[in-house]
């Protein structure tokens, strides 16, 4: 944990931070809104009090109540993993701007995003499947997509048609998976 | 009837064909015999009359045939190289040591399904294997494999050579361009690039050595190189050698220069659409094709049949006839003696031994004796079996350049070979010649 | 097409069905629907002499299941597209639906070889939420057997790299090296390939006397014959005119396509998650982190090559440091962490391998992200080598080394 990184975090990304700074193990995370994602990004990218160079991940993250984008950075200024959690990105029509103006490399994760959580995200030049075929419909990482399974405790039970991608009938759909962590 | 239906009925299958075929090869012979009786002396006025056209005739078909044998020799001896060199076992089951698989593959390939692509052209497609392949054989013609032992002695060979071997890139042009395949395409379309760029210095890099010899008749180059190795070519023509065998490696499409069917980048090639007995063609004639050009090398530069030093001429009489007839009688025991000679002492040696073992063992080891002291005999007293044993043996010991060369080498990128045609090659090919040309007006003169 | 028109939440307008019912042609274009994307736009659009190159998901040298379409002016790579997909699992959807112990036999498969690689980083993720306490000796061992993988793997990348080029001989050279590691991680895991050996909290097994003995073995002649087969190639003048000056990055680039491992570094960037953001029992060991400048293909073939003299000197000094003591946490059958997050990256054959990992309190894992640098460098391949030959695509790829299991998970 580094107490020093924490502080410079909060002395310059505190204002847009929607929940305080958390740290864990050799872990930094930083909530922001998903919209000022490309303006934190560039900063830590650019200042030289942060210079996160490396962009080490990029995961969507369906909690059961919203979507958030989680990028995972990496910087020579501190011995942590930094964690900016883009969140509050609505479920149903899940939007948020795209990296790929700091880091080319985001394009084939964003589009794993999208694949998976049909996020969209907007300037992203090559937006498309990049798993799944064409012309599949649904998303299979959301979590109202159920493994046909019926090993898997998924809320529904027994065998379901593998595509299926929203609850099956006689669910509600507060059944899902939630997460509030 | 019906004795004979049941008769037939108890026969097994082999006793059914053994029934069948001998009345039909009694019928045949009788007629055979007939025609020769009837129309014998007229054949053979005609054959006698036409001798040269009867004799090209037979060495056509003879080479034809050989073909095969010598494809296959070759498939045996890259499987089991290269095996070797990667430190495997290479083919072991079929045959003793694996040599028999060849011909398995061999047949494998003619009983695979022949498929045409729906859009292909099926005209082209079809007759593309054969154009290769034909090409390739053709040019075995003018191959003197010993002396006497060659199809036809042109007094422009090397010309021919060069004219009917280059037509087989034709076949593979029309192999790519037929197949209806990007891959079939590239490849087809690399493969006329890189040889009619590499026909230039390979036609070339030998321009020096006909100033040389003063001929393009192959027989009569293996002829000017007879004497002590110092004789061949190679060592008057050392660059020409170095550049006739890089063209001829690319000429084959052989390892660095295979990019004709280069298996990363473009599948099979001009070949990806080719299933069957006619990729089979495809396969043998790049077989061939290397056998023809280590042959050709080993003509042109090595002495061709010519022995590395003159053999002292030696005669032996054996004319058993002048022994008289006991003395025949007394030959014909020469078998039953020297089996019982060789089994003796395996039968002496080991008291565990049966005799009919010990006996066994000595058979055989008396054929390889007999076997080789007749070989020893027949090469002695025989040119061409002289002739032929050098000029395989340096043949081969080309194949053998050839596949070693696949075993070690990566694979040049295509514009990296043309380059090294034209800017390395080709130059270095016009200097040899100058420089030969040279030589031959100051000292000639 | 833009990417912003989503009508609903099956998108059925980006829905290529309704397109796939017209007659196609075999001269029709590819693929059989309008494009989505402006770059797919962009990409379908040929231009004049121009042809496509359908390569793959068949293809010989497409190290597995890859299809590429190539945009060809005559045997010139004018741009490219891979098309993802033909071996993917789900696997972090089946992670999600998995106990934590199982996540391990699930995540095996993904870089075929090198799993051990693939296990380390879920099982590092679940220890920090756990917060759990490894013991040194199964870090030690995790060490000593992960360095053992590392060299198999890039022993295979050699001699895959040259099949790419054309050279038969040196796979299967370098396939000696390999079995005969593979062949004493079996002795110590059971498995030849798919380990399935660490666990949350340690290992699965101690080391054996059979592995001992064969390491040993290996250990005393190793270097002697790595060196024979780095004969092979090195000095081959074909093979390194191929590799010299093919597919050139810059650090910045390098950085910007998110690379990672022996490909970054060989741009000159001395990133090593080993040493840059340090794990496991690595801090103690002495060891170097190669780097070239040139960010060539024979850059990164050539740092591969001295990255496994160095983990033979890691190997060396686990064989001597390594301590007593127990190779398990104690830790219960059931585990439920509490609810959280954790990443956990480490340094693989070919890069950063991470898992992002959110537990929910239940006994599975409620998200497990798997960043695979496979499937990150193979996004570069079009980057790289717009402007090159056919034959280099393939030279340029096997440079990168994609495993085809990672990228499509």
């Amino acid at each position: 944990m580094d107490r020093a990184f924490r502080a410079r975090l909060e002395s310059r990304f505190g204002d847009v931070a929607t929940e305080p700074i958390r740290q864990r193990h050799d872990e930094t995370e930083l909530r922001i809104p998903a919209a000022a994602a490309p303006d934190v990004l560039r900063a830590l990218h650019d200042e030289p009090e942060f210079r996160f160079l490396m962009l080490s991940d990029l995961a969507g993250v369906d909690t059961g109540e919203q979507m958030q984008v989680v990028y995972h950075l990496w910087s020579e200024t501190t011995s942590d993993w930094l964690r900016v959690v883009a969140e509050g990105i609505a479920r149903d029509e899940p939007r948020t701007p795209s990296i790929t103006f700091l880091w080319k490399g985001a394009e084939w994760m964003e589009r794993e995003a999208y694949d998976m959580f049909w996020i969209v995200f907007e300037g992203n030049r090559d937006l498309r499947r990049i798993y799944m075929p064409p012309d599949y419909t649904s998303f299979p990482l959301r979590k109202d997509f159920f493994l046909p399974d019926d090993a898997a405790r998924s809320p529904g039970g027994g065998v379901r048609p593998m595509e299926r991608s929203h609850a099956p009938q006689g669910t509600s759909a507060g059944a899902i998976r939630r997460v509030k962590a | 009837m019906t004795a004979v239906s049941r008769a037939w009925g108890r026969l097994t299958l082999p006793g059914r064909i053994v029934f069948t075929l001998v009345p039909l090869l009694a019928v045949l012979g009788a007629g055979l015999v007939a025609l020769i009786v009837l129309f014998g002396g007229t054949a053979a006025d005609l054959i006698l009359a036409n001798l040269g056209f009867v004799r090209f005739l037979a060495a056509a078909t003879i080479i034809l045939v050989i073909t095969i044998p010598i494809a296959f020799l070759n498939i045996y001896l890259e499987m089991k190289v290269i095996a070797l060199m990667n430190l495997r076992v290479g083919p072991d089951r079929v045959g003793p040591w694996g040599s028999l698989l060849s011909v398995v593959h061999g047949l494998k390939v003619l009983i695979k399904e022949d498929f045409t692509p729906t859009a292909a052209d099926p005209i082209v497609f079809t007759w593309a294997p054969v154009v290769t392949y034909a090409a390739a054989v053709m040019t075995l013609l003018v191959l003197p494999f010993a002396p006497g032992l060659y199809g036809q002695d042109f007094n422009i060979g090397l010309l021919y050579f060069f004219a009917v071997g280059g037509m087989g890139v034709v076949g593979l042009l029309m192999g790519g361009w037929s197949s209806f395949n990007k891959y079939s395409l590239l490849g087809g379309l690399r493969s006329a690039a890189q040889i009619v760029s590499y026909e230039i210095p390979l036609t070339l890099s030998v321009v020096g050595l006909l100033i040389l010899a003063g001929t393009m008749s192959l027989n009569q180059i293996v002829q000017q190189q007879s004497g002590w190795f110092t004789d061949w070519f190679v060592f008057r023509q050392p660059l020409g050698f170095v550049i006739f065998f890089i063209a001829a490696t690319a000429e084959a499409n052989r390892t660095p220069f295979d990019l004709t069917e280069a298996d990363s980048e473009i599948v099979a090639g001009f070949a990806t659409e080719y299933s069957g007995m006619r990729f089979g063609f495809f396969f043998f004639a790049e077989y061939v094709n290397v056998f023809i050009l280590s042959a050709l090398a080993a003509v042109l530069f090595l002495g061709g049949w010519n022995a590395p030093f003159p053999f002292p001429a030696l005669s032996i009489p054996l004319y058993p006839g002048s022994l008289g007839i006991p003395l025949l009688f007394l030959i014909a025991l020469v078998p039953i003696i020297g089996t019982l000679a060789l089994a003796a002492p395996f039968y002496l040696a080991r008291s565990s031994m049966r005799w009919w073992v010990a006996l066994i063992i000595g058979f055989v080891l008396f054929n390889v004796v007999a076997g080789g002291l007749t070989f020893a005999w027949a090469y002695v007293s025989f040119d061409w079996v002289a002739g032929l044993v050098w000029f395989m043996a340096k043949t081969f010991g080309f194949v053998f350049v050839f596949v070693w060369m696949r075993g070690t080498l990566p694979r040049v990128r295509i514009d990296q070979l043309m380059g090294f045609a034209w800017k390395w090659l080709l130059p270095a090919a016009l200097l040899n010649l100058f420089v030969t040309a040279a030589a031959v007006v100051i000292v000639g003169s | 097409m833009t990417t912003t028109s989503h009508p609903g939440r099956h998108a059925s307008a980006d829905d290529p069905r309704v397109l796939l019912d017209d007659e196609i042609g075999v001269f029709g274009t590819v693929p059989p629907y309008p494009p989505r994307t402006e770059r797919e736009a962009e990409f379908y659009t040929l231009g004049d002499g121009q042809m496509f190159l359908n390569m793959g998901p068949q293809h010989p040298s497409t190290h597995g299941v890859l299809r590429i379409v190539l945009k060809l002016d005559g045997e010139k790579v004018v741009d490219l597209d891979p098309v993802l997909g033909y071996l993917h699992r789900g696997v972090e959807k089946l992670c999600e639906n998995a106990d934590y112990h199982q996540v391990i036999s699930q995540v095996d498969p993904l870089e075929y070889v090198s799993s051990l690689f693939c296990e380390w980083s879920p099982v590092m993720a679940f220890e920090k939420l756990l917060d759990v306490d490894v013991p040194r000796r199964a870090e030690y061992i995790r060490v000593l057997s992960g360095e053992l993988n590392r060299i198999a793997s890039h022993a295979l990348f050699m001699g895959w790299f040259a099949l790419d080029l054309g050279g038969l001989t040196p796979i299967l050279w370098s396939f000696i090296e390999r079995d005969e590691i593979v062949e004493m991680l079996a002795a110590l895991t059971g498995q030849r390939m798919l380990f399935n050996y660490f666990r949350i909290g340690g290992v699965n097994g101690d080391l054996n006397h059979d592995f001992m003995s064969r390491l040993g073995d290996w250990m005393s002649r190793a270097t002697g014959q790595i060196e024979a087969n780095l004969t092979l190639l090195n000095q081959n003048e074909i093979f390194v005119r191929r590799a010299r000056g093919l597919g050139v990055v810059d650090t910045e680039t390098a950085l910007a396509m998110c690379m990672t491992g022996p490909n970054l570094r060989a741009t000159g960037s001395p990133f090593d998650v080993r040493r840059a953001h340090p794990y496991s029992i690595y801090p103690e060991l002495d060891f170097d982190i190669p780097t070239r400048t040139e960010g060539d293909s024979l850059a990164r073939y050539l740092l591969r090559m001295e990255e496994i003299k160095q983990s033979l000197r890691i190997i060396d000094q686990c064989l001597h440091q390594m301590p007593d003591g127990p190779i398990m946490a104690k830790l219960p059958r059931l585990l439920r962490p509490r609810p959280g997050r954790a990443y956990a990256a480490i340094e693989g054959p070919r890069g950063q391998y991470a898992t992002y990992a959110i537990s929910d309190g239940t006994d599975q894992p409620f998200r497990m992200r798997i960043h695979d640098p496979s499937f990150v460098h193979l996004q570069s391949v079009g980057l790289l080598m717009r402007g090159d030959l056919i034959a280099d695509c393939m030279a340029i790829m096997a440079s990168l080394d994609p495993v085809m299991g990672g990228v499509d998970k």
